[in-house]
């Protein structure tokens, strides 16, 4: 074998490379997006449903949030029962991003499922996508009680006078503490109602060695999702509509506050991995997390475990709401969509409402289900769950410049990460999110509007 | 097969001729008949994708949408001056120098090792070869409890010596040696195994005649082993190379490219920006920069390093 071969290349060659890569080029122009073509989202037309017969099988892309895959196949079943239509359950993913990276890879093809998870970090761009059916019409001809949803849960898809997904495994955070370090450390048996009172009471629990009085957690979809809680009990927003609003002294005033709690008070810590496996090992006192996390927590946990609201911030209660809705897809036939939309009132009417949440530990998204017998009964037996569903008072729907704009999460935890793991900035790391998402709203979503 | 046969000997009987003479029929079936299953995958996997890609990363695509806007090369323009692109590229550069390099030597060290007629042999090369057959994500999340800071055994082994353990999952540099390391242990075994072979091609006649001539260990390895490897390394080299810019699995499963970016590798990026973001078409052009910059490195390896190895 020669080391240095020389290698030549003649006319005839460069001729049959460039067919080849012509060839494949043509090929390659094949699919895809149209060039040029009007996007953005489906427009609501006036369709006549009640001329429509339902299709006999559709599909539901799901990730079975909080292990309820025998939840979702005991709805599938009584519904096959009662409208003789199949529903193939279709475990799209791990997590909501998974399910939606899918969802879109999978846009144009023949194998989009009629229903498909919507979280609340998503279901925009499938709007602006024109992949999701703008839900009113069909929900007003299917006598959906969209009335009956609460009302912050249900308005978090609405977007141009319509809705796009209708709500289903919802969460929010909560306000986790351990009675017997609480107990340990003289305080009385409930949340701190305000972060004042967490400022008192925290120098408290600091005395145990080994304990931090706060564990937080980072990471996408979670840091810039408590933080609302901080940012908006302060008065301040990550934007207002498409406008980033984190230059406000309010905002930096909420960030400046974490920084306090983390390193000048040394009250609380980013926790390494999981801030829930911290908090159910005793290595700190409080935390922040999901509603989602309650029974894990429960069952975890070696001590008695409390759970309160998020505490309030000078310009009071803030809290936001996540988890999923369950969307219909736009490319699909009527036939399909009517299918489908029979099945999402059958999965969100009261009944199955309360038999996924009592099940699960999501919230209950019908204000009759919220009231009825089955969600009493769990009250009964988990009081901590009570917490989070009178918590849902107090919630409100997320800002656009998070969940609306593709990298806006993101950005921001980026942002949020490093004022709190680098005590960087405030001003500063927010206005490097603020203009990439900025830029990225001009790039991505504005011309789909 | 007696077909191939005569097509080949008719073949050379004319080859001196000048002028080309056309080639039967038979011989181009036969031609697509063998090579032709393997081209057609090739052009509908590889050349497609990669010429698709290059197409959609002068547009304006949001995954999933039906349509998009042309938008040159406004794309690569955005990668060159975006604030985050020069950690991403010095992560990349870091990541691959250390996984390269760190796993060249570590590799041929083991091999020298591995070499020696040590009692349990078969038992060490099954073991350092052993990680390499295991799937990265499995990797990935073992080791996340090995270098957890409260419960993992290195803050157990380095708390016992006295050190504090670094914070491997808040701190962007720690991280990003603690993904290197796991890359490591993942893949050294592969570079062990290889000049594992090669050194036992070394021809004892060689190393007998050194021995003879006075030659020490370190002279002998120096001038004639590390010499005859050179094939190996520079085979090694490549491979690996490729390898490591292109690696994913270990990354995903243990960082996500975090904390604060610290351990997002233009790989990496091309992931996050095209399904976490949705970006598709400012995602292509990042993998079209990855695409160039293998290219390039892999040219000058060929051009360059393999102009010193001795075959």
């Amino acid at each position: 074998m020669s080391a240095t071969k020389s290698f030549t290349i003649n006319r005839r060659q460069i001729l049959q490379l460039g067919a080849l890569l012509g060839g494949t080029a043509a090929l390659a122009a094949c699919g895809g997006p149209s060039i040029g073509a009007a996007g953005g989202a489906v427009q609501a037309t006036d369709r006549d449903w009640s001329g429509i017969t339902p299709a006999k099988e559709i599909t539901w892309w799901s990730n079975h949030p909080g292990a309820s895959r025998p939840v979702e196949e005991e709805i599938i079943r009584k519904f096959r029962e009662a409208h003789g239509i199949k529903v193939n359950l279709v475990t799209a993913g791990a997590n909501y991003d998974e399910v939606a990276q899918k969802f879109q890879a999978a846009a144009g093809t023949d194998n989009v499922p009629e229903l498909v998870g919507a979280s609340d970090v998503w279901w925009f761009r499938y709007m602006i996508n024109g992949q999701i059916l703008p839900l009113d019409q069909l929900a007003d001809h299917l006598e959906f009680d969209a009335a009956d949803f609460n009302t912050t849960l249900y308005n978090d898809y609405e977007y141009n006078n319509s809705h796009w997904a209708v709500p289903y495994a919802r969460s929010t955070p909560l306000f986790y503490y351990n009675k017997d370090a609480f107990k340990k450390a003289g305080l009385p048996d409930r949340a701190p109602k305000t972060w004042d009172e967490f400022d008192e009471w925290a120098p408290k629990l600091a005395d145990k060695p080994g304990l931090m009085p706060l564990g937080l957690g980072k990471g996408t979809s979670w840091i810039a999702w408590w933080f609302c809680n901080m940012l908006w009990g302060r008065g301040g927003a990550y934007s207002e509509e498409w406008t980033m609003t984190l230059d406000t002294p309010e905002a930096l005033a909420a960030a400046e506050y974490l920084q306090r709690l983390v390193f000048d008070d040394k009250v609380a810590a980013i926790a390494a991995t999981d801030y829930v496996a911290d908090f159910g090992a005793g290595l700190s006192a409080t935390t922040l997390a999901s509603t989602g996390s309650l029974s894990g927590i429960l069952e975890a946990a070696k001590f008695e475990v409390g759970t309160g609201f998020l505490p309030e911030g000078p310009r009071g209660a803030a809290c936001p709401t996540g988890g999923t809705g369950v969307a219909i897809a736009a490319d699909k036939t009527p036939e399909q969509q009517l299918a489908a939309g029979m099945f999402l009132k059958f999965l969100t009417n009261s009944e199955n409402t309360a038999y996924f949440s009592s099940n699960t530990g999501y919230m209950p998204v019908r204000t009759s289900a919220r009231d009825g017998d089955i969600m009493a009964d769990v009250y009964r037996k988990q009081p901590q769950f009570r917490t989070a569903v009178d918590q849902l008072e107090t919630t409100r729907v997320q800002d656009w410049g998070r969940v609306f704009v593709p990298n806006g999460d993101k950005e921001l935890t980026t942002a949020l990460e490093k004022i709190v793991l680098q005590q960087a900035d405030p001003a500063s790391a927010f206005k490097v999110a603020s203009d990439a998402i900025t830029k990225s709203f001009e790039q991505n979503v504005k011309s789909y509007l | 097969m007696a077909t191939a046969i005569d097509v080949r000997r008719r073949a050379a009987d004319t080859a001196p001729t000048l002028r080309r003479r056309r080639k039967p029929w038979k011989s181009w079936l036969l031609f697509l008949l063998f090579a032709g299953p393997n081209l057609a995958l090739l052009l509908v996997f590889t050349y497609k994708p990669l010429l698709q890609s290059f197409y959609y990363s002068t547009l304006q695509w949001n995954i999933g949408s039906a349509a998009a806007m042309p938008v040159g090369l406004a794309n690569y323009v955005d990668w060159f001056t975006d604030p985050s692109t020069p950690r991403v590229a010095g992560v990349t550069l870091v990541f691959t120098v250390a996984t390269v390099g760190g796993g060249m030597v570590i590799g041929l060290a083991l091999a020298l090792l591995l070499n020696r007629k040590l009692a349990g042999r078969g038992l060490a090369r099954t073991v350092v070869v052993a990680p390499y057959v295991l799937s990265g994500v499995a990797v990935g999340l073992l080791w996340l409890f090995v270098f957890d800071p409260n419960f993992g055994i290195t803050s157990a082994l380095l708390n016992a010596v006295g050190i504090a353990s670094p914070d491997w999952y808040n701190d962007p540099g720690a991280a990003l040696w603690m993904v290197i390391i796991v890359y490591l242990w993942k893949n050294v075994g592969y570079v062990a195994l290889i000049y594992l072979a090669a050194l036992q091609a070394v021809s004892r006649d060689l190393l007998d005649a050194a021995s003879l001539d006075g030659a020490s260990a370190a002279r002998t390895f120096k001038d004639i082993v590390l010499p005859l490897l050179g094939p190996t390394t520079f085979f090694l080299a490549v491979t690996t190379l490729l390898s490591s810019l292109q690696s994913f699995d270990i990354i995903r499963a243990m960082t996500q490219g975090g904390p604060l970016e610290g351990t997002t590798t233009m790989m990496y990026q091309i992931y996050q920006e095209g399904f976490q973001t949705g970006r598709a078409g400012y995602s292509s052009a990042v993998a079209t920069i990855l695409f160039a910059v293998l290219l390039i490195v892999t040219f000058v390896q060929m051009r360059y390093i393999q102009k010193k190895v001795h075959y």
